[in-house]
């Protein structure tokens, strides 16, 4: 009877201990998440409460001295630049793992590891993409040609490595414990695959789209709605340019056809709306210090942890603060005592596509010219939680991956297309970082440029010297005029991209007369540059309001261009919300609360701010305004793209009684007219019902900016409704959930005055004070004092670290 | 008295060990202070159950009092618990059930190899 007690309780216990370590089902261990002494209790202490004065980092050839300020910005003072990109490695993953890791695993589609069977597809999609085979490539490219970056890299690498080996189990962030996953190694591999992922994030392409209206439209009214050049285009390279070299000859081959499939298969996911950038740089002659100042905001989605992390990196050599990518080395959008530089997305269609004719089922070889080419299989093993190996096979042609076959979703099984992307070309993205940090003035810039490929961007620049410059980067296939706009066929060899611009041929200027450069998305040039440029995605209203706030200040101060960057003004209202009031008339519909908000609209001042009502009432009024001119395309029942606003907004303008706005569909004839008083019925009926469920329909409230975390499901990690104004096509980009990732305004001089700030904070742990600290100061338009630290400088440091 | 020694020791177990080791190299230690004791089954598994579910508790409050980190709240919500202060209480539960058992059992093992008393004559 005790042998049976003792045995019973003691098997008891154990079963408990075992039960509440296993997970059980999606709901993870609970003993250890729970257990006060590793699981998230531990999660709850910030940085500064377990500061270390000391810690031991082999491998460094000389103590390294680590600097916090009160906002937990780390300032890194290294002998040498090897050591200084391993601290930078050992301190970002220390405050960032979780996040590095998590982007990492999806650029490398191995989500499916840590969520299961639901990520799957996703998975295939960024396989079937290329990203792993891009960095690949990349790492080759790095063996081959520049060692001296790959041991930058490396030592990174081994930076991050030593924090996840120290890494004790309570500090271990706490998504790691709720989805039950342990960090692995870094490579250098993850740190190239992150620049890749970069460039799936800015890239999109609407080659099927334009295939699709090409069929539909005919090419005459195609060109009517997308027009190459919109009338009053601001480039952002000044109209006024003189391109003042010999551009290399290229014509359209004389009787090449375009395929002429209908494809109702659905397109790749696109950069989601309001992904942008603003960056400007003013003379010395138009500030009222005679100082250059240039500003940069990247606007990206808006995620906790935040994409940047705040960073100073000092060598003997030379000390840059800014902005980092957590993974990538170095600073991406910052300035050091010579130069300051910034970044805005340059896309240019860089992605195109040859649908491929194979000889037989077997797909060993495809038609090219008169030959037969052998393709490559690259089989993608992608392991499912809780599940068997999945097994892909993706066919290589030397245009690139097949993306879609009958392997994925073929919904029809005769065409395959491959993917022409400058992202699979070996590439050195790292380079034009590590070179730019360390830049002493526009010639280093430009030699720094020359290295970057993928995703293209406006790269402004300005000096201490007084230079300012911007200059258009990427690496850009040489196209006869609408090759790649649409579907290719891979096997007339004369559709194939045949060289690139050289790099001096790329748009550029350097301290125009104008006294200002800038950029926000728009066409990068004028008709007069010699080659062939285009995109879906140029953008039109930021361009309009910051250049005509440029063209018209004088004495400009950092605080002038702190307002730029908060800017609230609604330039496509301002555009279009005349001319809607106009055709509305006196025959405003009846409803509840119509007099109101027809009132709301006449009086506003067309700027968003975060207490207005009538950004909200304009908001909805021009989306069902939109959407009733556009919705007898979704009939087409094939992936087509409408035409932008401000085609929309010159259509409405110009010919309000055209063909364009009739719905054949219906027995009366459509006019802009009936339109906009149909659209404003169902404006009032939608914001009563707003109004209704919600209350208070202010800007702020009704945009919802929200910060989310990159697993969306843990909401609370999540900052919703966030006060702030501004919107999309707005220069202070903030949306729902896209807006300015980092703001930085500096001014260059005998030393730069720097301010910046990011709507997150610099610690990666929902739990620490540092998480989401700076988002407030964001929210209200200010900035942190950005200037650089001497390594003295201890005034208002948090706590100070030495690696050694 | 024994009780409240058992339960105290506990306790500091958990709080100065616990932060290096597994929850169940603390659930091995408190069954052999427990054999040690040899205090009777329910006895120990009160005593057990109180030293480490308290201890636990106690460090959840200590560490919410000292950090003000609104963590806890977080977590409950992602878990589909009410509030922090309930994951609090079922960090207690769970650090009692461990505590509790474990020390049971070591009162039950050394009751198993107590000797019958064999010098008895039983006629």
């Amino acid at each position: 009877m005790k042998y049976f007690s003792f045995l019973f309780v003691l098997g008891i216990t154990i079963a408990l201990a075992i039960y509440i370590s296993r997970p059980i089902g999606p709901i993870p261990p609970i003993a250890p998440l729970l257990d006060p002494n590793h699981g998230f209790w531990q999660n709850m202490i910030s940085e500064d409460e377990k500061a270390e004065s000391e810690i031991s980092l082999p491998g460094l050839s000389a103590p390294v001295q680590v600097n916090y300020d009160e906002h937990l910005i780390p300032h890194i003072f290294a002998q040498n630049a090897k050591d200084l990109y391993q601290a930078q490695g050992y301190i970002t993953a220390k405050h960032r793992l979780w996040q590095m890791e998590f982007q990492t695993r999806a650029a490398a589609g191995r989500l499916s590891e840590i969520v299961g069977e639901i990520a799957l597809d996703l998975d295939r999609i960024t396989r079937r993409k290329g990203l792993g085979y891009g960095a690949e490539l990349g790492l080759d490219y790095l063996k081959a040609n520049d060692q001296e970056t790959l041991e930058y890299i490396e030592s990174y690498s081994k930076g991050v490595n030593q924090y996840i080996h120290e890494l004790s189990p309570g500090e271990l962030p706490v998504e790691y414990k709720i989805l039950n996953y342990r960090p692995e190694e870094w490579t250098p591999y993850k740190t190239l695959l992150l620049l890749k992922y970069m460039s799936d994030m800015l890239v999109g392409d609407r080659d099927l789209e334009y295939t699709n209206l090409r069929k539909i439209l005919g090419a005459e009214m195609l060109d009517k709605l997308y027009p190459d050049f919109s009338e009053e285009s601001d480039p952002v390279i000044e109209k006024e340019k003189v391109w003042d070299f010999e551009p290399i000859p290229i014509e359209k081959p004389e009787g090449v056809a375009y395929p002429n499939d209908s494809l109702v298969f659905e397109p790749l996911p696109q950069p989601a709306e309001g992904i942008g950038s603003n960056n400007w740089a003013v003379s010395g002659t138009k500030t009222k210090n005679g100082r250059p100042i240039l500003a940069n905001d990247p606007h990206l989605s808006l995620n906790l942890p935040s994409l940047w992390y705040a960073l100073q990196l000092t060598t003997p050599e030379f000390s840059v603060k800014g902005a980092s990518l957590p993974g990538a080395l170095g600073i991406i959008s910052g300035f050091n005592e010579n130069v300051a530089w910034g970044v805005t997305n340059a896309t240019k269609d860089a992605r195109d596509w040859y649908k491929i004719t194979f000889r037989d089922g077997s797909r060993n070889a495809y038609k090219y010219g008169d030959e037969w080419r052998k393709t490559t299989f690259r089989i993608e093993e992608i392991k499912v939680k809780g599940k068997e190996d999945f097994l892909d096979t993706v066919v290589y042609t030397h245009y690139g991956p097949i993306v879609y076959d009958r392997n994925f979703r073929g919904d029809r099984q005769d065409v395959n297309f491959a993917l022409k992307w400058t992202v699979h070309m070996g590439s050195n993205e790292q380079k034009t970082f590590l070179s730019l940090n360390k830049a002493k003035n526009h010639q280093d810039y430009n030699q720094a440029l020359d290295h970057f490929t993928a995703p293209a961007q406006n790269f402004v620049f300005a000096s201490n010297s007084g230079d300012i410059a911007m200059r258009i980067q990427g690496k850009f296939a040489l196209k006869w005029p609408e090759q790649g706009k649409f579907f290719m066929d891979g096997s007339d060899p004369r559709m194939e991209w045949q060289q690139f611009i050289p790099n001096n041929q790329n748009p550029s200027t350097l301290n125009p007369e104008r006294g200002f450069v800038s950029s926000a998305n728009q066409r990068p040039v004028n008709s007069t540059y010699p080659y062939y440029v285009f995109d879906n995605s140029y953008e039109h209203y930021r361009n309009h309001r910051i250049n005509g706030r440029l063209r018209e200040m004088d004495q400009i101060t950092v605080e002038d261009m702190k307002e730029l960057q908060f800017d609230d003004y609604y330039q496509q209202a301002s555009e279009i919300l005349p001319t809607m009031l106009k055709l509305l008339g006196d025959q405003v519909p009846e409803g509840k609360n119509s007099q109101t908000f027809l009132k709301q609209l006449q009086n506003w001042d067309y700027y968003a701010e975060p207490n207005q009502k009538a950004p909200t009432v304009y908001h909805i009024w021009w989306d069902k305004l939109y959407n009733l001119i556009w919705e007898k395309w979704d009939e087409f029942g094939v992936a087509v793209v409408k035409p932008n606003s401000y085609r929309t907004i010159q259509l409405l303008i110009q010919e309000p009684e055209g063909e364009i706005f009739d719905n054949k569909s219906t027995s009366e004839k459509e006019t802009a007219t009936t339109l906009v008083r149909k659209s404003f019925e169902l404006m009032v009926e939608e914001l009563n019902e707003y109004i209704l469920k919600e209350g208070d329909y202010a800007w702020a409230n009704f945009k919802n900016t929200t910060i989310q975390h990159l697993v969306p499901q843990f909401n609370s990690f999540s900052k919703s409704h966030v006060y702030t104004g501004g919107g999309s096509g707005i220069v202070n980009a903030t949306s729902g959930r896209n807006g300015a990732s980092w703001r930085m305004i500096v001014e260059l001089g005998d030393s730069p005055n720097a301010h910046g700030v990011y709507p997150g904070g610099q610690s990666g742990n929902p739990g620490s004070k540092y998480y989401a600290d700076l988002l407030p100061i964001w929210a209200e338009g200010d900035y942190l004092n950005f200037d650089l630290r001497a390594p003295e400088n201890l005034e208002g440091i948090l706590f100070q670290t030495t690696l050694k | 008295m024994k009780f409240i020694s058992l339960t105290i020791l506990i306790a500091l177990i958990v709080v100065f060990v616990n932060p290096f080791f597994p929850y169940w190299i603390v659930m091995i230690l408190i069954g052999i202070l427990s054999v040690a004791f040899g205090l009777k089954g329910f006895v120990s598994f009160l005593a057990g159950g109180l030293g480490m579910g308290l201890a636990w508790v106690g460090q959840t409050v200590y560490l919410s009092f000292m950090t003000g980190s609104s963590l806890p709240d977080q977590m409950a919500e992602i878990m589909g618990a009410s509030s922090g202060v309930f994951l609090s209480a079922i960090t207690g539960l769970i650090g009692f059930l461990l505590g509790a058992f474990s020390a049971y059992s070591g009162s039950l093992f050394r009751r198993m190899l107590k000797k019958r008393p064999d010098n008895i004559y039983r006629g």
